[in-house]
């Protein structure tokens, strides 16, 4: 009893920080991007994550879920999720109104994008669907500090055209001399000019050197089989190659156990993995 | 560890001291064939000659099925505060395998960080074991947990006309003096003492080879034909979860008051054998087929914690065999996957 004072002081790490939706835009028929600060000043200038970190957000009174920070470590003033209207929370976000409340536990994830390890190489970024989310935080990093990296791809496969996720970005690298930019749909309209078919169609004509490059990829389960496939056939090496996975979480922290995939937990030894960490990994992709 | 030596009479006067003065969870005959773990307000309840419990005692106090663990108020201005509930409490008449249970869970909330709500809970326990019947399904002496050697402040032995006592820390000695009398074991005592171990020991009957299963698991885990037919008559209906020492698989959810004005994040037992527990947003199950749950069972239990910790998530306490109404045996399939593979 001795302990009681000490353990009132006591928190715990499911105690959510509060922050403010300063901007909503709506960026597809399903998705939204929402910028986020921290209410506490101190909090936002201490809150640095790596591309691919991802956080766990909380609707109160409703529920809490885990989403990838979509915005690049260099901005500091505010983060940006990008959420499709899919789940309890997800849903919940889409009928916010800017200047709402949000709670903010997190970053969570040891395993996140390789910058790090990507500089002075060549980098093809492949994204598949909302999988463009997570990446993009890696994409705008790179873009950021271009003269790191040597050679820049990315290739993004979406369902149709305006499902397409943030045009105003992939029109600006598109015109870049320095990133080649490859966006496919599976069913185009007729004013679609770009490629049409799934994303790993396009990773053959890729002529990076295998020794010297990074591929990085996000995207839904599906896709990844496919993309492993080509990636190997190409002979990229699998200690080069990264996943994002996706798994239900409950905790963020590696104790409610649901992203367990073998003796790996997603949230802590991932999100992102080098396809050599996952290879025996059966249900990993 | 000091070793004691208490009379059966000052035992009872002990167990009444304690009762009146803390609060105390002991085994209640529940009906004739099991027992649980309730709060004992007399004597008289107490029944420490148990041999089933369905909830594991410990984990039921320490890790309980429902719990809050932050509370807020909606509205302008939203507040929001941690829940740490503690309290003292004595846990009596643990047995070793789930007292080694309670050990696994200790080390699995304290490990990365520390899991303040386990933990004010847990420094506020006094446990004091007390050996009790192996069921017929119990493999604790195959898993190194039919006897503790740490995780309690008391244990009591039974002997013929007295207890031995084994003292583990200091709290466990201060409760000791202060309500009860004792004397140091004697040689005779300790020669006692090994003679009822002995005995005792002889009463668990099942055995599991889990030496040779560490690498035979790693042979057998991509059969998919095996694990189907190990599986399939699997309800995926999760008793196996609820009844474990161990299992600490867990949801955290979000509540709203009626009154719209505040609510509360708690964390509820959940269980990796029920088809939803691997399903996201969106609908997509990542662990859809009841074999390749119950292999990551197996996988939890009796390999990724060795390899983390150096001791299994299993205590072979029985209760998930007799627990599951498709009868499925972890200690056979254990058996069955050294024969199987070890051909």
């Amino acid at each position: 009893m001795a302990l009681d004072k000490g353990d009132k002081n006591k928190s715990n790490i499911y105690v959510p920080e509060l922050a403010v939706i300063n901007k909503i835009q709506r960026i597809s028929p399903t998705e939204k991007i929402f910028n986020i600060a921290f209410d506490n000043k101190e909090k936002q200038d201490n809150f640095y994550f790596n591309p691919g970190q991802f956080i766990e957000l909380t609707v109160f009174g409703l529920g809490e879920a885990p989403f990838s920070i979509t915005s690049s470590p260099d901005n500091r003033d505010f983060f940006q999720l990008c959420i499709r209207d899919v789940g309890n929370v997800s849903g919940a976000l889409h009928r916010m109104k800017e200047g709402s409340k949000v709670g903010i536990r997190g970053p969570f994830g040891n395993g996140h994008f390789p910058y790090d390890k990507i500089r002075g190489h060549n980098v093809l970024l492949i994204a598949g669907g909302l999988g463009i989310a997570p990446l993009m935080s890696l994409i705008k990093y790179i873009i950021n500090h271009r003269e790191d990296y040597k050679k820049m791809m990315i290739i993004y496969g979406a369902v149709n055209p305006e499902s397409v996720l943030f045009k105003s970005d992939i029109q600006y690298f598109d015109d870049r001399s320095d990133v080649s930019t490859c966006v496919t749909v599976d069913n185009p309209d007729d004013k679609w000019t770009g490629e049409i078919g799934v994303c790993t169609k396009l990773i053959p004509r890729v002529d990076f050197p295998v020794e010297d490059t990074y591929v990085v990829v996000c995207g839904p389960p599906v896709m990844y089989k496919y993309v492993i496939m080509e990636l190997e056939e190409k002979k990229y090496p699998p200690d080069k190659i990264f996943l994002s996975l996706e798994r239900r979480m409950e905790c963020g922290v590696g104790k409610c156990n649901h992203c367990r995939i073998g003796d790996k937990l997603v949230c802590v030894d991932g999100p992102v993995f080098s396809l050599w960490e996952i290879k025996n990994l059966k249900e990993a992709v | 560890m000091l070793y004691k030596i208490m009379s059966i009479n000052a035992y009872k006067d002990f167990v009444k001291s304690l009762i009146y003065n803390y609060e105390f969870i002991g085994p209640k005959k529940k009906d004739n064939a099991i027992h649980d773990f309730v709060q004992i307000k007399d004597i008289s309840e107490l029944d420490t000659n148990y041999t089933r419990t369905t909830i594991p005692p410990a984990k039921k106090i320490l890790f309980p099925p429902s719990e809050e663990l932050v509370t807020y108020d909606v509205g302008k201005t939203i507040k929001v505060k941690p829940v740490i509930k503690s309290g003292k409490k004595v846990l009596f008449g643990i047995n070793a395998w789930d007292i080694n249970g309670m050990n696994f869970l200790d080390k699995f909330f304290t490990t990365d960080f520390v899991d303040e709500n386990y933990m004010a809970k847990r420094k506020n326990l006094i446990v004091i074991g007390m050996d009790t019947e192996p069921t017929e399904t119990n493999f604790s002496p195959s898993m190194g947990s039919d006897y503790a050697t740490e995780g309690f402040d008391l244990y009591l032995t039974e002997l013929e006309d007295s207890y031995f006592i084994r003292v583990a820390t200091a709290e466990g000695n201060k409760i000791l003096n202060k309500y009860s009398e004792v004397s140091n074991a004697s040689a005779v005592d300790f020669s006692d003492y090994k003679r009822y171990m002995d005995e005792y020991r002889k009463k668990f009957k099942l055995d599991v080879n889990i030496k040779d299963f560490y690498n035979n698991f790693e042979l057998i885990y991509n059969d998919d034909e095996f694990w189907k037919r190990i599986a399939k008559d699997c309800y995926s209906c999760g008793s196996c979860n609820l009844v474990c020492p161990t299992c600490f698989c867990f949801n955290v959810k979000d509540d709203i008051k009626l009154n719209l004005k505040s609510g509360s994040k708690s964390r509820e037992w959940d269980s990796c054998m029920i088809p939803g527990y691997g399903v996201v947003a969106g609908g997509h199950n990542f662990r859809p087929d009841k074999e390749n749950r119950l292999k990551q069972r197996y996988r939890c239990k009796l390999k990724t914690f060795f390899d983390k910790f150096g001791r299994y998530a299993c205590v072979g306490c029985g209760r998930c065999i007799e627990a599951c109404l498709a009868k499925i045996n972890i200690a056979e399939d254990i058996n069955s996957i050294n024969k199987e593979v070890s051909i």
